[in-house]
């Protein structure tokens, strides 16, 4: 290979940058690249190419969630038992059952009574920086956002936020020593959040409120209700899916529009354009990074021939700057289209249940952004998460009129 | 050409109203509806949409035409 090799299970590479030069030689090869990890990593398949992503994506019975769960990681036993409590660790019936229980509070029509909190959460926002001129873009907006729509959306007072924004740094950042004192700080914040989320069921069953809470701590129309432990999962799940994946979505776009002047430019002058570049700001920044599967039979992918065990690594960065599908796609283009971007993922079961609050919430930030303090300049270096999963940004100083 | 959803894998993501809004619609309750049978008119459309559902909740049968009746 003509580019250096790159490991791509090493978080230190990302904090640099997605290595994307690689994963364009990993598209062309004729067959999947082999990365061999350390134990106890077994290693993995790098799924690199558009359509083998979705390929995978859209096959739960052979590429299953469950065996050794969506993450890229391999746990010993009990973690992994402790994994499959969440919805993404899942796979069908199980998975569905529970999926089309939580879905009743993610559908366009109920994620659309949400547009006019958003907006002023946007504005409240953008007030409070607009005033001192300076800002950390990740910190005070792109973080606050989704963590006030969470809040919002789960009935969480506003005196509970910076629970939540302290939850999700240290459930996630499990790589990154900033947001880590030790190992075991994942666990020890999943358990704060189970015992708020017990808090947080136990009111709404007392007290009903016309919230998704409520909903979810109700019986369906046919009877069926999440038991305590999955809605505390689901609600681990929304705290770590809902929060990180937005804000870091809303920080690599503005980043990406702060490197394309020209990009932001139009953007303020045709607002008609917000959704083909929230579409492309999806596409650029793949907030998640890659999901896992493990084949549970002998099969093939994009002409290679994988064995029941196997690990394989779906990288969605490398899947939506596929030259098959996309042209020119290392060109950050707001009006690109059509932008089949799979970065809420490949279809199938586990297609991002928060896609449609993922778009409101990024069109209304960047519509309000645009109105609000059309002049955004970078104050300093934007700096990156150390992670091999999200494609964050943990700091971005700006100045903003 | 027959399209078939299954209800319980759809989500009203509205992916297929998008490719051919004279075939499928949403209605306010989030329910999916089939308007119509595709024709030759709508049936690349209509292709597109069934690979594009996110939930892979659309499916398409071949039908009469290929019957022994109609040969």
């Amino acid at each position: 290979m003509s580019t250096a090799s790159v490991t791509l299970h090493d978080p230190d590479v990302y904090e640099r940058g997605v290595p994307h030069e690689f994963f364009a030689e990993l598209r062309r090869a004729s067959q999947l690249y082999w990365q061999p990890e350390s134990p106890p990593g077994r290693g993995f398949w790098a799924v690199t190419r558009y359509d083998d992503v979705v390929a995978v994506s859209r096959d739960a019975q052979t590429f299953s969630s469950y065996a050794g769960t969506a993450m890229l990681s391999d746990f010993d036993d009990e973690v992994v038992e402790m994994q499959r409590a969440m919805m993404v660790n899942m796979d069908p019936p199980d998975h569905t059952r529970l999926r089309n229980l939580v879905n009743r509070g993610f559908t366009p029509r109920m994620i659309g009574k949400l547009e006019q909190s958003i907006r002023d959460i946007c504005h409240q926002l953008i007030d409070e920086v607009a005033e001192r001129g300076e800002a950390d873009f990740v910190h005070d907006i792109a973080a606050q956002l989704p963590l006030a729509v969470i809040a919002e959306l789960m009935g969480v007072p506003d005196a509970d936020r910076e629970k939540l924004y302290d939850w999700s740094n240290r459930m996630i950042g499990f790589d990154d020593p900033e947001f880590q004192v030790e190992g075991s700080d994942g666990a020890v914040a999943a358990s704060e959040i189970f015992a708020y989320a017990n808090e947080l069921a136990e009111r709404r069953r007392a007290e009903p409120r016309d919230d998704i809470v409520t909903k979810l701590v109700q019986p369906d129309a046919n009877g069926d209700v999440l038991d305590a432990l999955e809605f505390n999962m689901f609600f681990v799940l929304l705290i770590v899916a809902g929060n990180e994946t937005t804000r870091n979505a809303a920080s690599g776009g503005m980043l990406a529009l702060l490197e394309h002047p020209e990009q932001w430019h139009r953007l303020r002058e045709d607002r008609s354009l917000v959704p083909s570049a929230v579409e492309e700001i999806l596409r650029w920044v793949s907030p998640v990074m890659d999901f896992r599967r493990t084949a549970t039979r002998d099969a093939v992918v994009g002409g290679q021939e994988i064995s029941a065990g196997d690990k394989l690594v779906l990288f969605y960065p490398s899947a939506n700057r596929d030259e098959a599908v996309f042209d020119n796609p290392q060109v950050f283009d707001i009006t690109r289209d059509p932008n089949p971007h799979i970065s809420f993922g490949g279809g199938g079961p586990h297609f991002c249940l928060g896609a449609h609050l993922a778009r409101l919430e990024l069109r209304i930030l960047f519509d309000t952004l645009a109105d609000r303090v059309p002049d955004v300049a970078l104050a300093g270096p934007a700096r990156r998460l150390r992670s091999n999963f999200i494609n964050g940004i943990k700091e971005m100083p700006v100045r903003l009129r | 050409m027959n399209v078939i959803v299954d209800y319980d894998a759809c989500e009203a993501n509205g992916v297929c109203e998008g490719f051919a809004p004279d075939i499928f619609h949403l209605d306010e309750e989030d329910q999916l509806h089939v308007l119509a049978q595709p024709d030759e008119d709508s049936a690349d459309r209509v292709r597109q949409a069934v690979r594009a559902c996110p939930k892979v909740a659309l499916s398409l049968t071949e039908t009469a035409a290929e019957s022994p009746d109609d040969r």
